[in-house]
């Protein structure tokens, strides 16, 4: 019993701590994006400030569902962080962080998310999630090829032995292994994280915000909690997956701040996809590239 | 009690149900409740006497002779339990319903008449036996669908199920020619590995895709679930479409078909071992989950929508059993039940918000959460089930055949069946946000109220039980285990509560927990902090214009318009087929017309005299 308390409270100390580490880290990303733009650009903790002013404030809902859905969205978000391992040793629950977990239980947040947006009754919180919804459609499907790749390769599923793998000797990093796929998987990575071209979903000028746009005070403090777990899972996926894990913390920290910055960097000087396009684009290359990494690695056993 | 008892009682209470409808609509439908419940519950005990080992007690009572038998297997009884509890989930909202249909004694009668056939198709051991209650079931459907909103869905109904009907008489026939005998087992086994082999396996394939609804036989199952009266629909997607996948058990499991291809991808390192059949048959589950996927998305009627995600599942079921193996055996077996209990729970939600709207169409509805939170929370539930999200059932089935899918390494069918799963997201979430989420619509605000307690008792149940799939699925996967052992592969390995596949140990009980501390977390951060103050729905961000009217605040029609844009073009390929052959068939009509019954009489002795000479030729 003791055992299962002591688990779940190291998950807690997990989620807590992808949350303070994706928040300063987006907060670094505001100046390095203020500095790719000639601007300067907010303090590093700027987005804790606004986090917790926004928790602080008094708000308005409409109705219980609208409540509901961000504890659901917020839940579920802590749930999915809670399995994830932060070096390829340590890890909340070992054994148990199977990749499926995490694509599937991150779902749950954002059923509660979109659930709570759509019952705000705001079109444009519908039009919003409509366009998430299709997004997620788009850039899932190759990203999932990719990792099947992996799995079939490694042989497991799990996030931690996958990253294992990759650490012994012979073995490179499945970015490098699977070069293809790994170019396929920054894509989808993008997708997921909501970074231009596909920040169709959010779309302040057009769509105010979308899913957003009735939110204020602690609804919004807490799915901008939300956010940053979601993107600490998102990320972590991808270190853990095509860049070797982590063997330490620091190795952990470093790698994670290399993907977002690199991420927010190239999403920078983009515009923006109509949503058509965007499932139009995941649909032509990404998905080939991935079924023709899929088909290079696993039939002809061509991996670097 | 023996399962003849078992099905004489179902076509008595029948009976019984008819006249007592005659003289009281809902009365008549109260006895499809106790007869459905009775039935269950009698099943239930015979799953305690087979797990307890005195299973013989039923075995093969034969009456007459390799004619009517009666056999309970493991794999009869996992489909017998299963549809029989979504009978007697969904006979509760018969009396609630009944007064709407024509003619509610007839309704209540081949409620219970669909019932004896479930039972007798499950629970022998002989094809004849297996055929005549299938004809039965197709039969009492063809009457059930025109009570709800048109007839010409039966038809369709009819003309498909037919075919498959057919289908597998012509299978029992070569069977029947093979061994002289019409016992299943017999049969299965003397064709397996021979060339009618084959031809069985094909045309007990081709039964399945019938009855399941799987592309290229999908047409009739979006007609008839969309217009059948609301409580058959939930039982024709939650049980009787099972009946295809339990064809496609014997076609795919029991019966192993010539023709390896591994040999002709023998020059690449990994190739897969499944047969050529098993290739195609896979492939047309792959296209089934992207065909019912793609085409639920662009649905406004909630029931059709909801019918072609079923069509989309039945995909997964077929790809999952043509895989074959410990994985994809007991992920097809898992994904019946999980699909079973989420559609009904879901299809009875629907069926309860048109009770009181009298309306399925999305665009019509809106806002239907504030009277109706716990239909609302059913629905909420089986949707999260069928996507396919833990902690929910659809989660354990979806794991175990994706693995299945990764394992054997197939690239294009993993392609389509991870677009169906992300898919499902995204039809699975529309009516939640049209019919029960957004504005409160004001046509319906006085008129919807919440669903009576008896409606609302099947729909907990079954919501409980998708929880408890999600959570303790060792309990069923266990059953399962038996069912598999006993078609002769190798179950799952199961701990006390984890489930091992081939990479990686899934803990349900510790995802559902770990979601439960985090909705915890959640919730005291919510509580903790400065209560909010209450709004309307009206009362949101316009960008500074002054709208009045609900339904312009509502978004709820095209839903996905840049998504159905992409494919719209595309949609018809199916219907447009089965319309020219159609044509085609009448034109042959015509033809036969023209020629033989024309009103010249002289044409017609021509005719006979050429039939006559034909028939007598060689002996004169």
């Amino acid at each position: 019993m003791i055992d299962i308390l002591l688990m779940i409270l190291t998950g807690i100390g997990v989620a807590l701590f992808g949350f303070v580490l994706q928040t300063s880290i987006a907060g670094v990303n505001r100046k390095v994006v203020a500095r790719v733009q000639k601007r300067y650009g907010p303090k590093w903790y700027q987005e804790f400030l606004d986090i917790f002013k926004l928790l602080s404030k008094r708000s308005v809902t409409h109705g219980w569902i609208f409540d509901f859905g961000v504890i659901m969205a917020l839940g579920g978000i802590i749930g999915t962080a809670m399995f994830m391992p932060l070096t390829s040793s340590f890890m909340a629950f070992d054994g148990y962080d199977n990749f499926f977990i995490f694509v599937y239980l991150i779902a749950v947040g954002m059923l509660g998310m979109a659930m709570s947006a759509s019952g705000s009754g705001n079109p444009l919180a519908s039009i919003g999630v409509m366009r998430a919804l299709t997004t997620m459609l788009a850039y899932e499907v190759p990203f999932m090829i990719v990792v099947l790749t992996i799995i079939k390769i490694t042989g497991t599923s799990s996030l931690s032995e996958i990253g294992l793998f990759q650490q012994v000797a012979g073995n490179s990093w499945f970015f490098i292994a699977l070069p293809i796929g790994g170019i396929v998987a920054v894509m989808a990575l993008m997708g997921m994280l909501g970074k231009k071209p596909f920040e169709t979903y959010i779309a302040p000028a057009e769509i105010a915000s979308g899913p957003m746009v009735e939110y204020g005070g602690k609804q919004l403090g807490m799915l901008f909690i939300m956010h940053e777990i979601t993107v600490f899972i998102e990320v972590s996926l991808f270190v853990h997956l095509f860049l070797g894990g982590a063997e330490n913390i620091v190795l952990f920290i470093v790698k994670y701040f290399v993907v977002y910055t690199a991420l927010n960097i190239i999403s920078s000087v983009y515009g923006r996809f109509k949503i058509d396009q965007v499932v139009l684009f995941f649909y032509k290359w990404p998905l080939i590239m991935a079924i023709t990494q899929a088909f290079i690695a696993i039939y002809l056993g061509w991996v670097i | 009690m023996t399962v003849e008892l078992l099905i004489l009682v179902a076509l008595a209470s029948g009976i019984l149900a008819y006249f007592v409808g005659r003289l009281n609509k809902v009365l008549g439908a109260v006895v499809t409740i106790v007869a459905s419940m009775f039935i269950f519950i009698m099943i239930g005990y015979m799953m305690q006497d087979i797990n307890a080992g005195t299973t013989f007690n039923y075995n093969a009572v034969e009456y007459m002779p390799d004619f009517v038998t009666f056999m309970v297997t493991y794999l009869g009884l996992f489909f017998a339990i299963l549809v029989t509890f979504i009978f007697a989930m969904v006979s509760f909202f018969n009396p609630f319903f009944v007064e709407k249909y024509k003619y509610p004694a007839l309704y209540s009668m081949l409620y219970l008449f669909s019932l004896a056939g479930v039972l007798g198709v499950f629970l022998t051991d002989n094809f004849m036996v297996l055929f005549f209650f299938f004809e039965f079931i197709v039969w009492s459907g063809l009457f059930l669908i025109p009570l709800g909103k048109n007839n010409k869905a039966a038809i369709s109904y009819y003309a498909f199920s037919t075919a498959g009907s057919f289908a597998l008489l012509y299978a029992i026939f070569i069977m029947f020619a093979q061994t002289g005998s019409y016992n299943l087992h017999l049969g299965l086994a003397t064709v397996s590995g021979t060339t009618e082999g084959t031809y069985v396996l094909a045309l007990l394939a081709f039964a399945a895709f019938a009855k399941l609804g799987a592309f290229p036989l999908n047409v009739w199952l979006p007609r008839a679930l969309g217009k059948a009266p609301d409580a058959i629909t939930a039982v024709f997607s939650g049980g009787l479409e099972k009946l295809g996948a339990f064809v496609a058990v014997l076609a795919l499991v029991k019966l192993a078909p010539i023709g390896d291809i591994a040999g002709t991808l023998g020059g690449l390192t990994e190739a897969t071992f499944l047969f050529a059949s098993q290739y195609i048959v896979a492939t047309l589950g792959a296209m089934t989950i992207v065909f019912g996927t793609l085409m639920a998305i662009r649905q406004d009627d909630a029931k059709k929508l909801l019918a072609y995600s079923s069509m989309s599942n039945g995909g997964y079921i077929l790809v999952a059993l043509s895989l074959g193996g410990t994985l994809g055996l007991s992920g097809g077996l898992y994904h019946i039940v999980a699909h079973a209990l989420a559609s009904a729970a879901a299809f009875l939600a629907i069926g309860a918000v048109s009770r009181v709207t009298g309306t399925t169409k999305m665009s019509e509805l809106g806002g239907m959460i504030h009277k109706m939170p716990v239909t609302y929370m059913v629905y909420l539930i089986a949707i999260i089930s069928m996507a396919g999200i833990p902690p929910m059932g659809g989660f354990i089935s979806k794991w175990l055949i994706f693995q299945a899918v990764i394992d054997n390494g197939l690239i294009l069918i993993a392609v389509a069946v991870f677009f169906g799963s992300i898919g499902s997201f995204l039809y699975v979430f529309r009516p939640l946000a049209a019919l029960f989420l957004g504005q409160e619509l004001p046509q319906h605000r006085d008129k919807a109220k919440e669903a009576p307690f008896f409606m609302l008792l099947p729909m907990l149940i079954l919501s409980g039980l998708i929880v408890f799939t999600g959570v303790m699925p060792n309990i069923f996967l266990d059953f399962i285990n038996d069912v598999i052992a006993e078609l002769g592969g190798t179950g799952l390995l199961l701990g006390d509560y984890t489930i091992t596949g081939v990479n990686g140990v899934l803990q349900p009980t510790l995802i559902a927990s770990v979601f439960g501390v985090g909705v915890l977390i959640a919730f005291i951060i919510f509580i903790l902090l400065k209560k909010s103050k209450k709004v309307g729905l009206m009362d949101t961000y316009t960008a500074g214009n002054f709208i009045y009217t609900e339904e312009l605040m509502h978004y709820s029609l095209d839903f996905y318009a840049p998504l159905e844009r992409l494919y719209e073009k595309h949609i018809n390929i199916t219907k447009d087929f089965y319309k020219k052959l159609e044509n085609k068939v009448v034109d042959f009509g015509r033809m036969i017309k023209y020629f033989f019954f024309t009103n010249k009489p002289e044409i017609t002795v021509f005719w006979i005299i050429v039939l006559i000479g034909f028939l007598l030729w060689g002996e004169l």
